[in-house]
């Protein structure tokens, strides 16, 4: 019995009896450090309304999500917030959802079944197509700057099950086709280094030591263009010679930049992704009509204008 | 040796009326009770119920919803944790099991495609067409088999080589782990055809008690029941339950009694296997998708519902119900921790903590039995 008193003892200690509108939030994983702004920003836009918000880890497990979304739908909750774990797994949950009439709100990642969301469903996320557009031009630019009109460069993908990764790569392609791009690009390789740091170091190390010139490197994310720089640092390539472009504009990203090493990276607002998405779900729970898909502008990132985002992510 | 001397194999070797001991699935049943009265009495204080409807709106005695997913986000592992019991009750380990889902999952899916989407092709599909909108059964048999193959592989290894099971099994964890990443290059496999995405979230009970039992999504629980009494059975009434205790207590005196220890073995592993593969078929039916990643740590969940259960990770005792009520404490704590609205970070230190202390009061419950 010594384990039921452990858990009600902890559970008297921080069982909350507020009755306000119950909002059950699922984050894909705890232990991101993107999710983590986003999760701070649904928590802080609801003690800023007075909601009271239940967030469960996923745990990167497509299973635990759905069955997390039906236990919130057993304790009553008036809607739910889901970043979910894969964008492919999003139509059971839809269907969980909806089978309860409870409103369902998407986050960050768009789903699988946008197109044929429910009335009562909404999609908040800023729009991949921008991301990758954003970082492709400005990099062409930069190119262009420096006087070159034909330059070869690595691709680094993120995770191959993410349309993230799928559509800011696809940007990159668009913007060169649409002829947006100032210089001609060559592609040397295009490698996927699942969104980490460490891959991409070593997948840019194995590409250095091949020993081809290149101009530049579009990575998919920041961590993975940091990984990048790392290679090439350690291989002693002076970073001025070459242009490095991310996304998400981290912490440790926009360091990089102001040592020099990184030269674009887009800031995708995860706070304002984060109570967006609060605001879709409490207007949705009261009945109101939201947009199937409510946009969150990506905003560019240069040494420019850097110290406009120290100190948001 | 019988399975009841090895369920209690403390007593002297008559029997003696005062040494008689309730069965200790009734410890594991009455901590249910509690856990569930406990959560039951902090939704009152909150004003709210666990078991119990409160909404005006639904007009049903119980929460149904809650009942529901109480049974159903328990049954794919516990499926699982059928497997597990047997082959700890063996003496042995298995930590495949999950990665052994993860291949499974994979390799089933892209037998379950539908070749199109709304009306677009399959975006994610595996093989050309000739190889979409199989019948149901193809997927089903090749889960099934994938699931067997892995079993046997762990089983062989254990019995012929004699490797401990621990290294054996963990030798296929990474491997099938390999096999699922492998089989699409890490991409999820999604659009089932419809009668497969029918098998997890169908109504098997509905149509053959005319309704009675009817609610949609229901069949991984019943399947996971009726698996769970299937073996119980096997496990208490026939000789292959005898062997699997009788081997689990003293392996050497099984051996020297005749039982072909190493094909026992095998088969013990496979049937784990197998277990696993049912698990990966219901998995990927009732979430839609296949996904590389699907089971990392079902292993860890499926042996914790066990020793809750009772199970001795030293083999030789437990039972298939010990390790059921297991999987309902299992289920009952998780979506308890969502109607009390304890914090996420909160809920994983209480798992690990319930989960040791349970094994620390089986112990002590068992030194006491001893003396």
């Amino acid at each position: 019995m010594k384990k039921t008193l452990l858990a009600a003892g902890i559970t008297m200690l921080l069982g909350t009896t507020a009755m306000a509108q119950n909002i059950g939030v699922t984050m894909a994983k705890f232990d991101d450090n993107f999710l983590t702004v986003l999760r701070n920003g649904i928590q802080a836009q609801a003690d800023a309304a007075g909601l009271s918000v239940q967030i469960e880890d996923a745990g990167n497990d497509v299973a635990k999500q759905l069955d997390q979304i039906n236990n919130f739908i057993a304790s009553g909750v008036d809607a739910i917030i889901v970043n979910p774990v894969d964008t492919s797994a999003t139509q059971a949950m839809t269907d969980a959802a909806a089978a309860a009439g409870v409103p369902l709100v998407f986050v960050n990642r768009q789903p699988i079944n946008l197109d044929t969301l429910p009335d009562n469903q909404a999609f908040v996320a800023s729009n991949e197509v921008d991301s990758g557009t954003l970082e492709t031009i400005a990099l062409c630019d930069n190119w262009a700057a420096e006087g070159k009109t034909e330059v070869n460069v690595y691709v680094l993908q993120g995770e191959l099950s993410n349309q993230a990764a799928v559509q800011r790569t696809a940007d990159i392609y668009d913007v060169i086709a649409a002829g947006k791009c100032a210089v001609k690009v060559n592609f040397i390789d295009q490698q996927t280094a699942n969104w980490s740091r460490d891959e991409a170091q070593n997948l840019m190390t194995n590409g250095v030591s091949t020993g081809a010139a290149f101009d530049g490197v579009i990575a998919n994310n920041d961590e993975m263009a940091i990984g990048a720089i790392q290679a090439m640092k350690a291989a002693g390539i002076d970073m001025a010679t070459v242009q490095v472009g991310g996304v998400d504009a981290t912490q440790d990203a926009l360091v990089a930049m102001a040592a020099g090493d990184l030269d674009v990276t887009v800031f995708q607002n995860a706070a304002a992704q984060g109570s967006g998405s609060l605001d879709a779900a409490v207007a949705l729970s009261k009945g109101e009509a939201v947009e199937n898909a409510v946009w969150v502008p990506f905003e560019l990132v240069t040494p420019a204008n850097i110290a406009d985002y120290t100190a948001k992510n | 040796m019988t399975q009841q001397s090895a369920q209690h194999g403390v007593g002297g070797l008559t029997y003696d009326a005062r040494k008689r001991a309730l069965p200790p699935e009734l410890n594991v049943l009455f901590a249910l009770i509690a856990i569930t009265v406990v959560f039951e009495l902090l939704n009152r204080w909150n004003g709210t119920s666990f078991l119990f409807n409160t909404r005006e709106s639904l007009d049903t005695l119980f929460n149904e919803q809650r009942i529901n997913i109480i049974l159903l986000q328990v049954a794919i592992t516990g499926i699982i944790a059928i497997g597990v019991t047997q082959v700890i009750i063996l003496g042995g380990i298995d930590l495949s099991s999950g990665s052994i889902v993860g291949a499974t999952a994979m390799i089933t899916m892209s037998f379950g495609q539908t070749a199109l989407v709304n009306g677009n092709p399959n975006p994610k599909a595996i093989f050309g067409d000739a190889w979409m909108d199989l019948p149901v059964i193809a997927p089903i048999l090749v889960g099934l088999a994938c699931g067997l193959f892995a079993g046997l592989v762990n089983g062989l290894l254990i019995a012929y080589t004699r490797i401990p099971p621990f290294i054996a099994t963990l030798g296929m964890m990474v491997s099938a782990r390999g096999v699922a990443k492998w089989w699409s290059n890490g991409n999820p496999i999604s659009f089932p055809t419809e009668s497969y995405a029918s098998l997890s979230n169908g109504d098997m009970l509905g149509g053959m008690t005319f309704g009675l039992f009817s609610w949609s999504g229901q069949n991984p629980a019943v399947v996971f029941f009726l698996l769970a009494v299937l073996f119980h059975l096997i496990m208490s009434y026939t000789i292959y339950g005898t062997r699997s205790y009788a081997i689990g207590s003293n392996e050497a005196a099984a051996r020297m009694s005749g039982i072909n220890i190493n094909r026992h073995k095998v088969l013990v592993y496979a049937i784990a296997g197998l277990l696993a593969g049912v698990a990966a078929i219901l998995l990927t039916s009732k979430t839609l998708t296949a996904q590389a990643g699907m089971g990392v740590m079902l292993e860890l969940d499926a042996i914790a519902m066990a020793v809750i259960g009772g199970v001795s990770l030293s083999g030789g005792r437990g039972s298939i119900i010990g390790t059921i009520l297991g999987a309902l404490i299992f289920s009952v704590i998780i979506s308890g921790f969502t109607s009390i609205r304890l914090d996420a970070y909160y809920q994983e230190m209480v798992k690990g903590a319930i989960i040791v202390g349970a094994v620390v009061l089986d112990t002590w419950r068992q030194q006491r039995r001893t003396k």
